[in-house]
């Protein structure tokens, strides 16, 4: 891993088109701000692995699994 | 109310969290009122996630996309937009829960679709379709 020191107002330019600013330090809360393309995804690691594990449960449910959802659903008192 | 269209074939702009190979989608219904569906992967039959609208369970909700969002969709008019909240199947409505806070939103006119990150720590990934 490359390590770096930056002061707030000071940049890291990765690749062509990233560039990381250091917005604010306060305690132990650095606030960064990323300009990159469209293209490239940009999310907070753990939230992603949240999502990639929430996902990962929701897929490919069993047929009976479906069958009493769609039931459940059928016959949900407050249907409209 | 909550009825969704059938779509043969969705384009992913960026391939769902977990499951980086899987590109394309049918949308299609799973039982008669069109209420719950399924995303199944066109790579892999025996993909498929369970979707509905947000509309009978969650009335309130109104995600709001970013600008960024909004472009890679292509997406010119509101009204081409469907929401779908990716459920995670349990036996009973109290147990089976949606995910809003990533929904997955189809342009249909131009059949693109991306499991969008909303920016709002305070939705839930698992929220039980019925208290």
């Amino acid at each position: 891993m490359l390590v770096l020191s930056r002061r707030v107002g000071e940049r890291v330019v990765v690749g062509d088109d990233v560039t990381i600013t250091v917005l604010e330090v306060r305690g132990d809360v650095v606030r960064i701000g990323i300009d990159a393309p469209r293209s490239v995804a940009v999310h907070r690691a753990e939230l992603l692995e949240q999502l990639e594990s929430v996902n990962r449960e929701a897929a490919s449910p069993s047929d009976d699994a479906v069958a009493s959802l769609s039931q459940a659903l059928r016959s949900r008192p407050d249907k409209s | 109310m909550g009825a969704m269209p059938e779509i043969p074939a969705i384009e992913l702009v960026q391939p769902l969290p977990g499951f980086p190979e899987m590109r394309r989608f049918a949308l299609v219904q799973v039982d008669d009122d069109g209420l719950l569906c399924e995303l199944r992967s066109l790579e892999d039959e025996s993909l498929r996630f369970l979707v509905m609208s947000p509309v009978p369970f969650f009335p309130d909700y109104a995600p709001e996309v970013s600008d960024e969002v909004v472009e890679e969709l292509q997406i010119t008019s509101s009204g081409d937009v469907i929401v779908l909240l990716v459920l995670n199947a349990g036996t009973s409505l109290a147990t089976t829960t949606a995910n809003l806070m990533a929904p997955v939103v189809v342009n249909t006119a131009t059949l693109r679709g991306l499991q969008v990150i909303l920016d709002d720590p305070t939705l839930p990934l698992a929220a039980p379709l019925v208290a």
